[in-house]
Parts: C-alpha cells; sequence; structure tokens
C-alpha cells in the first residue's frame, strides 16, 4: 500500500479502524520482537499531533500507549475487549516532526481479570515515554 | 462556535495543535479557579462507544496544564508525569468537568492533580508532575 506514511514499514497492519485511533492516527500495528514477547505498534508524526512548543504533544503519546497497551491486553488474554483501570506515564524525552514513534509493551502479569503491562515508547534510539498499567479484562465478572 | 450543552461557559483559548484538533474544550471562572469541560461526541470514543483512555488523557493534560499556566504566570513548563486512573466510562453527549486542584508549586515543580466528572460524579482522576522550564 502506497498510502502509508513515510517511516512505517510495508508488513505494518492499520491498527486504527474507527473511532478516536482512527481520527488521532493511522495507527499501525508492527511485528512481534523478542519471540512475541515485545507487541509492537507506531505512527507517524504529523502536524496535528504536535504541541505549541513543536513536540509532539503528550496527549498523544499517552493515546498510543493506551491503545498499545489495551491491544496487547487483548492479545494476552484472548478477550474481545479489555478496559484501562489506570496507568502511568514518564515523558521521558521529545517526540519530534519527522518521527516514527513505536510502542513496545511487554505484559508483566496476567491473572483471570486483570493484565498487568509495561511498555516504552521510542523514536529510533531515542526514548520518549514510559508506562506502567493495569488492564481489566472484560467479561469478566 | 457549536451549542454547548453548560451555561456560562466560554471557549477556552488553545495553543496546542493537538489540543486544537480534539477539542474544543470550555472553560468557567478566573484565574487561579478556572474550571474546564469539553462534550464528548463521535471523534472521541473506541469501538464500545465510550469514550478513549487516550482523550481523557489529552483533556487531562490540557486542563491541567492550563491550571499550572494559571499557577504560574504562564511560565514555560512541561508535563514530566501523569498518573490516571479510570472510574466509569463515559459516553458521546455527556459533559465532562474538572476543577484542577494545585497541591504544591515548588521552583522547578508543579504538582496538579484533578477528579473528572460528569454529573457530579467522578468517572476519571489525574495527577500530574509539571517541570518549570529554565529552573534546575
Amino acid at each position: 500500500m502506497s498510502d502509508r506514511p513515510t517511516g512505517i514499514p510495508p508488513e505494518a497492519e492499520l491498527a486504527s479502524t474507527g473511532g478516536f485511533n482512527k481520527y488521532i492516527g493511522p495507527l499501525y500495528r508492527l511485528p512481534d520482537a523478542e519471540e512475541g514477547a515485545v507487541k509492537r505498534f507506531a505512527f507517524a508524526v504529523a502536524d496535528k499531533h504536535m504541541n505549541g512548543a513543536g513536540t509532539v504533544h503528550g496527549g498523544m503519546l499517552m493515546s498510543l500507549a493506551d491503545t498499545a497497551m489495551s491491544r496487547t491486553s487483548r492479545l494476552a488474554s484472548g478477550a474481545r475487549s479489555c478496559s484501562t483501570v489506570s496507568l502511568n506515564c514518564d515523558f521521558v524525552g521529545p517526540g519530534k516532526p519527522g518521527d516514527t514513534i513505536e510502542a513496545r509493551v511487554r505484559v508483566t502479569r496476567r491473572s483471570r481479570t486483570l493484565v498487568f503491562l509495561s511498555a516504552e515508547l521510542v523514536a529510533g534510539e531515542r526514548t520518549l515515554l514510559v508506562a506502567t498499567g493495569l488492564w481489566r479484562i472484560a467479561g469478566e465478572v | 462556535m457549536s451549542a454547548f450543552p453548560l451555561p456560562g461557559f466560554r471557549e477556552t483559548a488553545l495553543v496546542d495543535p493537538f489540543e486544537i484538533f480534539v477539542g474544543p474544550i470550555y472553560e468557567q471562572g478566573e484565574p487561579p479557579a478556572r474550571s474546564f469541560a469539553f462534550l464528548v461526541d463521535e471523534r472521541h470514543v473506541n469501538m464500545r462507544g465510550v469514550i478513549h483512555g487516550g482523550m481523557l488523557m489529552s483533556f487531562a493534560d490540557a486542563a491541567l496544564g492550563q491550571a499550572v499556566w494559571d499557577a504560574t504566570e504562564r511560565a514555560p513548563s512541561v508535563t514530566l508525569n501523569m498518573q490516571s486512573q479510570f472510574l466509569k466510562p463515559a459516553k458521546a453527549g455527556e459533559v465532562i468537568q474538572v476543577k484542577p486542584e494545585l497541591i504544591r508549586r515548588t521552583r522547578s515543580f508543579v504538582f496538579m492533580r484533578g477528579d473528572f466528572q460528569v454529573a457530579g460524579e467522578t468517572v476519571f482522576a489525574a495527577t500530574s508532575v509539571w517541570k518549570l522550564l529554565g529552573q534546575d
């Protein structure tokens, strides 16, 4: 598909088909790393993602973290939907115009009703954000 | 300007392109006691029809950032950390309101929090730490 933004590789799958993710996207899923232990998601920075200082807005970084960690919760649990209970984000460095920003997500622990996750958002060699969060597996009582 | 369902609110002047893109947001009161609100619409929801966590956190970053401005005479600052708790889903058509609370301001940091409510019920809570630029 030639309509992909620069920086998104051909093997990426579109991960934003509707709603808020489509509005702020496109967001993509990239092939897993570390034999499936790391799930990867990405977007290419566009003008709409910026703040007034010319770096990527924290809300956009947290939105990618939330989407990537929610999807990973679903992949880890097999549930059709998972909802965010809590999310802690440290803003380590700025995202810049031209960046492709990638979320790398790991499952820390999965119980019957909960998934504990950690994520790192990177642009090339630069770390932009680190996050930990807790997801509830929907459909569980 | 589109009709906003809460009387007494005015549109907040936003600077950041991302906030303008996901906004508008509204405010009432005067600095440093402004409260903020936005109307959840179809752009903000996920496939289950409830507000996306990313939008809640984006609104929180915008509203708490406005409150940091009020507390610092609009000194330049950046978000260092944000902790978010998702308590109850909100749906399109609902209005989410927050009155940010200044926890503490030091020479180089501002600690801010907010309870985000729909019709008086808290659906989301956030605490953020801000770094004032140029201060060690």
